[in-house]
């Protein structure tokens, strides 16, 4: 097996073919230092400072299309002297391809059609024109409906605030499977099923995401703090819950391992109450069970070995445990076609 | 386990063979000791063991995205592994009585062709359309895209099980307890001109999970979404559990941006819980119970920085005896404080069911300076039904983490609680994160 998954490493290092072209993707652009909004005011064309732009097919990191014109009419009609500016060098890569010599002639080489919050001095981070810029013009909803944001975003994995559409706001926590279902695909635009699997996948997981990310603190996790004292109560409030993530014998390993399953090697703490076995004690388990069998699933799932078998096998003292509802629609099952019938129904 | 690694080997050698060039590598390595004590064993009557785990982890991600490979317009592959190695006694909720242990926890290659109107994914991955409902499966799925909005997908595999152990039956971690498991959806999406997200999608699926041959799970699905405006947006799901021929789960739920400051949500939830268990369980022929939870909850925006909610849900369970209804409530009320460098907040949960609730009180906050921060995560809970004689639990973490430059960061994290479970709990974790991105190309 680790033959195997080392090989695999190497062949994605292979594969990747880094070129160590890499960047802490942390570092930040440096603050602009040009007043943009004077001199769109004063009716500069953009092209005398970012001519090469309007031969520019590609967005490129590091390629800025700025140069201040050597000696312009255009900047001593207001300068005394022929303005210097150092131009901040940029890294970071762009998250959208946009070809800009297409674009222009389109908008008769108005600059401020899709740019209209330009940077001005001192400002930190982008001012990249906002999504409806293209809308404006390009009908892409039907792209966006099904999901297809490539190949106009190169990687929204890195996308860090979600547009209005799908805000993440109030108790996303609960709303998210809802809005997943009918539009999965629109989630794994920004979201990998590796991070889906920081919670989704206890099964596979080396530690709960609380455990792992106790440092980020902001996060919405389910199990939070001493989530053991509380799992009971979520589980009677909830319990299909639990078992969206969690199989029975996820609970019943724990339950062996603190000796409150019927499965520990020696004689199992009893976690029922006082008048466990007698009806209409008030604590009677068929009525616990009628409520919420999801509470003993999590210890008394053995499959036809279960303990109930024992009692509510046909002729048991136990009676017959089947709800209405289930015998009016199992009456005429062929029993034998089941193991779990014929642990109790063997004839 | 070998045939998952071998199937990992051949996913990624594709990548390799097609001399493929990624634009973006995003990989991280977390390496992370923690240490504290587990409560385990002892005799009925008696004070469980006290055993002291100091298990050590190393956790991989690798993605690789944007992957130039002829035929595909997209090509992206996805590894999340991890091993583990006990110092001490064995972990009880690893899932292995072994000190060595590890296992993927997401590993796929995932292709578009055909101008993205076909997607293909192939490993250990996530179905989460329709009624698919997040099971992960050893397996491939495909997602077709057809004139006129319509959609097809289709999925099949094996249930993931815990440290590749065995696969289906009672002692299977999965949720599903099966071995195979296949489906798929039919979807509909009619797109509507104006805000981002307008239109409906609809969609109808099936999921089939069979044990050793034997069928333990047939659900068919409904699932809606409808969203008029940028701001408002409408989803419903449906599941029908054919085995036992009623609802197992039907949801409706409202979203709404009232105004750019103000987040309203309404829904209402029904399910009933034993349709989760397997039909291999016996328990599955006990009960016919439902739950159903009806509320909403609000969101306000102060100040750009500080936004005030609550939620509130009325819990319909069954009865004393399993029949009638009971009334329960789930209250979630919070305050959030978040600029650049500082995010504060507070959370209050009350949960009132049948012969049980809680109250909960959680404080947390994190401060950063310049690469250094300190988080703090504090939570006290009265449950109302005390265990071990004990009713009031105090937990709290106290976590700092410098980032040490060229992708590195460490993080140490202490945890000291009273619970009823453990009189005095300490555990102690220190993690040093490699993560960086690379960037094979520019963006053509």
């Amino acid at each position: 097996m680790n033959r195997y998954l080392l090989l695999s490493a190497a062949a994605a290092a292979l594969a990747c073919g880094v070129s160590r072209d890499t960047r802490p993707q942390a570092k930040a652009d440096p603050a602009y230092v040009f007043p943009h909004s004077p001199h769109v005011e004063g009716e500069v064309d953009c092209l005398e400072c970012h001519a090469s732009i309007a031969q520019a097919t590609k967005l490129e990191a590091r390629v800025r299309h700025v140069a201040l014109p050597a000696h312009s009419d255009t900047c001593t009609g207001c300068h005394d002297a022929q303005p210097k500016l150092a131009i901040p060098a940029r890294a970071a890569p762009f998250d959208v391809r946009f070809d800009h010599a297409a674009h222009l002639p389109r908008v008769k080489g108005k600059c401020v059609t899709c740019h209209s919050d330009l940077p001005t001095t001192g400002t930190v981070g982008r001012k990249s024109p906002p999504m409806a810029a293209c809308t404006g013009c390009h009908n892409h909803q039907k792209d966006f409906q099904e999901a297809r944001c490539t190949p106009c975003h190169v990687d929204l994995k890195r996308f860090s605030k979600p547009i209005e559409a799908f805000k993440h706001e109030g108790d996303f926590l609960r709303t998210h499977g809802q809005l997943a279902r009918p539009t999965a695909e629109t989630c794994a635009q920004c979201h990998e099923q590796s991070y889906c699997a920081q919670c989704h996948s206890p099964t596979t997981s080396p530690a709960a995401p609380q455990i792992l990310f106790p440092e980020e603190v902001q996060r919405d996790l389910i199990h939070r703090g001493d989530f053991t004292s509380r799992h009971q109560v979520e589980a009677k409030a909830n319990p299909t819950s639990c078992l969206r993530c969690h199989g029975t014998a996820f609970c019943d390993s724990c339950h062996t391992e603190q000796n409150v399953s019927p499965l520990s090697t020696i004689t199992p703490r009893d976690p029922h109450p006082a008048g466990w076995v007698t009806k209409g004690s008030g604590n009677f388990h068929g009525d616990a069970a009628r409520r919420n069998i999801v509470t003993c699933a999590a210890c008394h799932d053995q499959g036809t070995a279960s303990i109930c078998v024992g009692c509510h096998a046909v002729g048991g003292v136990g009676g017959n445990p089947h709800p209405a509802s289930f015998i009016s629609q199992h009456r005429n099952d062929n029993r034998t076609k089941r193991a779990v019938c014929m642990a109790c129904h063997p004839n | 386990m070998r045939t998952l690694s071998r199937m990992i080997f051949a996913a990624v050698l594709l990548g390799a063979a097609t001399g493929a060039s990624a634009t973006v590598v995003d990989a991280s390595s977390t390496t992370m000791v923690t240490a504290g004590q587990q409560t385990a064993g002892g005799l009925a009557g008696q004070r469980p063991d006290l055993l002291t785990a100091v298990p050590a982890f190393e956790i991989i991600n690798v993605s690789a995205r944007d992957i130039q490979a002829p035929g595909f317009d997209d090509l992206q592959i996805v590894l999340s592994s991890w091993g583990s190695y006990d110092f001490a006694t064995v972990r009880t909720d690893a899932g292995v009585g072994t000190q060595l242990t590890g296992d993927v926890q997401t590993g796929y290659v995932k292709g578009q062709l055909f101008d993205r109107h076909l997607t293909l994914q192939v490993g250990r991955e996530f179905i989460a359309a329709g009624a698919g409902q997040m099971i992960q499966i050893d397996g491939g799925s495909a997602l077709v895209q057809l004139p006129g909005g319509i959609s097809v997908s289709g999925y099949a595999g094996s249930p993931v099980s815990q440290r590749f152990a065995t696969r289906g039956g009672y002692q299977d971690w999965n949720p599903l307890g099966g071995d195979l498991a296949y489906g798929g959806r039919l979807g509909w999406n009619l797109p509507l001109d104006g805000g981002y997200g307008r239109g409906l999608d609809l969609g109808v699926s099936a999921l089939d999970v069979e044990d050793h041959g034997q069928s333990v799970r047939q659900d068919a699905g409904v699932d809606l979404r409808y969203q008029p405006s940028a701001g408002f947006t409408v989803t419903g799901n449906g599941v029908w559990d054919m085995y036992a021929a009623r609802v197992a789960e039907a949801d409706v739920t409202a979203l709404w941006n009232v105004t750019r400051l103000l987040y309203v949500t309404a829904d209402v939830q029904f399910t009933t819980p034993d349709s989760f268990l397997s039909n291999n369980s016996i328990l599955s022929v006990f009960a016919d119970s439902a739950f159903t939870q009806l509320g909403g909850g609000v969101t306000y925006r102060l100040t750009p920085a500080l936004s005030i909610g609550g939620d509130y849900h009325a819990v319909l369970e069954p009865g004393p005896q399993g029949t009638g209804t009971s009334l329960g409530h789930e209250v979630l009320a919070r305050l959030e404080y978040q600029r650049s460098s500082w995010t504060a907040g507070t959370d209050v949960s009350y949960i009132d069911t049948y012969q049980d609730g809680y109250t909960s009180l959680r404080v947390y906050g994190r401060r950063d300076f310049g690469p250094a921060f300190v988080s703090v995560d504090a939570m006290g809970t009265h449950l109302q039904t005390g265990v071990n004689g004990l009713n009031d639990t105090v937990n709290g973490i106290l976590s700092a983490g410098y980032t040490l430059g060229g992708g590195w960061s460490a993080v140490v994290s202490g945890t000291a609680g009273v619970n009823p479970f453990m009189e005095q709990q300490y555990d102690l974790m220190a993690k040093l994160v490699y993560n960086q991105t690379y960037r094979a190309r520019e963006v053509k």
